[in-house]
């Protein structure tokens, strides 16, 4: 109900009544249940698209971690993360060309690498790269700070966030691969995907000795990603050109940016994560919106003789439409903030459990704050046309 | 009395009933479509053996899941069969192979299965009758939910595999699970063909044992235990999907995302149920007043108030249960997941939202025992 001749004089102006506000206020068993609900479909939400966010987040982790200005690879490629490797001389071929500084080769395996627990005795298959420790393939500052190390032979680098199972998190020194025993020189901090459960980085001359086949010459092992580095001030585009016409049409170059694109385009085309989050998200919006909707329809029924009687004092409709339409931004922030507040929680927890990057962004925020004001502000819409109806001879 | 006077209350304003029916059937489709996400990640993984003809399944002791099986020497199998109760011992191969057109383009990551089509260890009818298929050399049969970036799957179509020519002899339906992007089957002699150099004696996956009528699988397991080495381990058809359930969803990240989906979206879910039932129970306060006014006693009213709650939410689930369905229907088209609703998936969706309607009718109670006729108007 709205108390108006209180309420005023409490907010001390009889010219301006934040009506919308005191009509939020003034049942507060109400607005709290009305706030619950918008929240949990606000929460929906945001744990939809953080679920999809984090998915290409995780599935891009690796490549976006890749440390060069170029990089060469097969053309017969249909993703960057997978083995389908070329010949080493090539990279010789790029080093020669004019402006690069470096052309150093990543090696990497998918199904090759069994990692036996520290712990126990079973083995896993984990995703293995082995490259030059002078020349470390990766961005992550602990990759750069333990590549020294990884001359030692048999020494190997592993992620502390993979998989518990994997047990790469303890302290342990030592352990197997394809039965080799190899030394814990260092961790990083990676993350498992979608295909890996956890991650080995290693030298090229360790990546040819645990490689099963037991190659020691790890000049003759092919190369699954030249990483070129260009020499300072030298433009991209015009070295580009340069490799290009110096390496055969089988192999590909792109900079950082597309590779990026090109895992993410196969990773949005082959997996089922965009449609099944996108429906999550809906479906939030739609509980929202019928949340919401419920809540204003009950506001303006039971408030419909405070309307009539603003209407019979002269107010317009466009008034009393900028009081509903308030009404409901307000009781989308009631319910957005605690929701927002909460899914820190969420995010925390499953990121937790599921090892997945799960984090609040400000993109997050904005599109999530957009949807949940939408859904209320249609909400508010539909339910209006009551309000416009409303005769003030009628009500009482 | 209480049914009918609730069943009026519900009746009398018809588009707020609608509207509180709409909140509770988008909540409990809210619940079976992350339920079914949820069980579909197990049903995945276990798509291949659910398709294959076993009752106990011998592999490596190193077994983790099904394309990370380790590997057994041919010889166990031999063993197997000579136990007391076998039938049938059948070798499974399975190996990644890469997968390009015969005149080039991408080369993709898939799986062949190699087997003894004459063993029939797959439970799938187009499979049975293209055993004469299988045994053409270099020729093998695609799985027809292979993805399309692997092209068309028209028999005849020449491909090459690990860079061995074969012919796709034509398509059979089972589904690839979590087992690829695209997986085909082969006969073992095209299989090796295509993994050459690959030791067929000493490199066997699976062992899919069939027993003879009236065995009993858990004792035939516990005898072959006690004969096998310690390279080998045994599963019934219970431990296994027992330990397969619990791998896609503990310790994968789809299972777990589709896990904590399920556990946020039954919050939701219920949280609505409550807020709905509330809002018509306490907008309702008036005329429970005057109910109470005209002499009915309060257990009366909490008769109306449950019975109401329960029609409402009976209302809702009927409709959100035929959605769920075309929501199913719908995401197996478009994912491939085998999304399928249990009764006891169903009867668990059903209790919890019966609980639930109690519980929000024993929650506005409380204001309804306030209702004092003199105050509402």
């Amino acid at each position: 109900m709205v108390k108006t001749s209180e309420t005023a004089v409490r907010f001390g102006s009889s010219r301006f009544v934040p009506l919308a506000l005191r009509n939020l206020l003034s049942n507060k068993a109400r607005l709290a249940r009305s706030s619950a609900g918008i929240a949990f479909a606000v929460l929906l939400m945001l744990v939809q698209l953080g679920f999809e966010r984090g998915f290409f987040d995780a599935s891009l982790a690796t490549v976006r971690q890749l440390d060069g200005d170029l990089f060469i690879f097969n053309a017969s490629k249909y993703r960057v993360m997978n083995h389908d490797p070329f010949a080493h001389r090539y990279l010789n071929t790029a080093a020669g060309v004019a402006g690069v500084a470096s052309a150093t080769p990543l090696f990497g395996a998918w199904q090759d690498f069994f990692w036996k627990d520290p712990a126990g005795d079973q083995t896993y298959l984990v995703q293995a790269f082995g490259f030059d420790p002078d020349h470390p393939a990766f961005l992550l500052s602990d990759v750069k700070d333990d590549a020294g190390r990884l001359k030692q032979q048999d020494a190997v680098i592993v992620d502390r966030r993979a998989r518990a199972f994997l047990h790469m998190d303890t302290d342990a020194k030592e352990t197997e691969i394809n039965g080799h025993a190899v030394h814990i020189a260092g961790r990083f901090t990676l993350g498992p995907d979608f295909m890996s459960d956890g991650t080995v980085m290693m030298s090229e001359q360790t990546f040819a000795r645990l490689l099963p086949g037991n190659r020691d010459n790890a000049a003759a092992l092919p190369v699954d990603i030249g990483i070129v580095k260009l020499r300072a001030g030298e433009n991209p585009a015009q070295v580009r050109d340069a490799l290009r016409a110096a390496l055969p049409a089988e192999l590909r170059i792109m900079d950082k940016a597309e590779l990026v694109a090109f895992e993410r385009s196969f990773q949005a085309d082959l997996s089922s994560a965009g449609p099944i989050f996108l429906m999550g998200t809906v479906v939030g919006f739609v509980v929202g919106m019928l949340i919401s909707y419920q809540i204003i329809y009950t506001d303006l029924s039971d408030q419909l003789p405070q309307y009539a009687t603003l209407k019979g004092m002269g107010y317009n409709t466009g008034y009393l439409v900028r009081v509903v339409m308030e009404q409901a931004a307000l009781s989308a922030l009631a319910g957005y903030i605690p929701a927002w507040l909460l899914c820190l929680v969420v995010y925390r927890v499953i990121g937790t459990i599921a090892l997945l990057p799960l984090h609040m962004t400000v993109g997050l925020t904005l599109l999530s704050l957009g949807l949940t004001i939408g859904m209320c502000l249609i909400s508010a819409g539909l339910a209006i046309r009551r309000v416009i109806r409303a005769d003030p001879a009628e009500v009482f | 009395m209480p049914f009918q006077i609730a069943w009026r209350i519900l009746t009398y304003q018809k588009g707020r009933t609608a509207l509180a029916t709409g909140g509770i059937f988008i909540a409990i489709l809210l619940i079976f479509v992350e339920l079914g996400f949820f069980v579909a990640v197990p049903q995945g993984g276990m798509l291949i053996y659910d398709h294959m003809r076993f009752d106990l399944l011998v592999c490596s002791d190193k077994y983790l899941f099904q394309t990370s099986p380790g590997q057994f020497p041919r010889a166990r199998l031999t063993t197997v069969a000579r136990v007391a109760d076998v039938a049938q011992a059948s070798p499974v191969y399975l190996g990644p192979a890469m997968w390009q057109d015969a005149k080039g383009g991408v080369r993709l990551d898939s799986l062949v299965l190699g087997f003894d089509p004459h063993s029939r260890v797959f439970a799938v009818p187009d499979i049975e009758s293209q055993v004469a298929v299988l045994e053409r050399p270099d020729t093998v049969l695609v799985d027809s939910t292979t993805r399309s970036l692997f092209g068309p799957l028209t028999a005849g179509r020449l491909i090459d595999l690990n860079g061995h020519k074969v012919t796709i002899g034509g398509s059979y339906t089972l589904g690839t699970g979590f087992l690829g992007l695209g997986v085909s089957i082969a006969d073992e002699a095209n299989f090796f063909r295509i993994f050459r150099g690959r030791p067929a004696a000493e490199t066997v996956n699976l062992g899919l044992v069939t027993l003879k009528p009236g065995a009993d699988p858990a004792a035939v397991a516990k005898a072959l235990r006690a004969t096998l080495p310690a390279d080998t381990q045994v599963f019934t058809r219970s431990e296994l999907t027992t330990r397969e359930v619990s791998y896609w969803t503990t310790r994968t990240a789809t299972g777990l995302i589709f896990g904590s989906g399920l556990v946020v979206s039954f919050v939701v879910g219920i949280m609505v149920l409550y807020q709905t039932l509330a809002t018509q129970i306490t907008r309702q306060l008036p005329q429970f007043a005057t109910l109470k006014a005209m002499g009915y006693t309060n257990r009366f009213l909490d008769a109306i108030v449950l019975v109401e709650a329960f029609l409402i939410m009976l209302i809702g689930f009927v409709p959100a249960l035929v959605a769920a369905l075309g929501v199913y229907a719908l995401v197996r088209r478009q994912t491939l997941l085998p999304l399928d609703l249990s009764l006891p998936q169903l009867g668990m969706v059903f209790a919890i939202t019966l609980v639930m309607a109690g519980a929000s009718a024993f929650l506005s109670l409380g204001g309804l025992r306030r209702a004092a006729p003199a105050d509402v108007f």
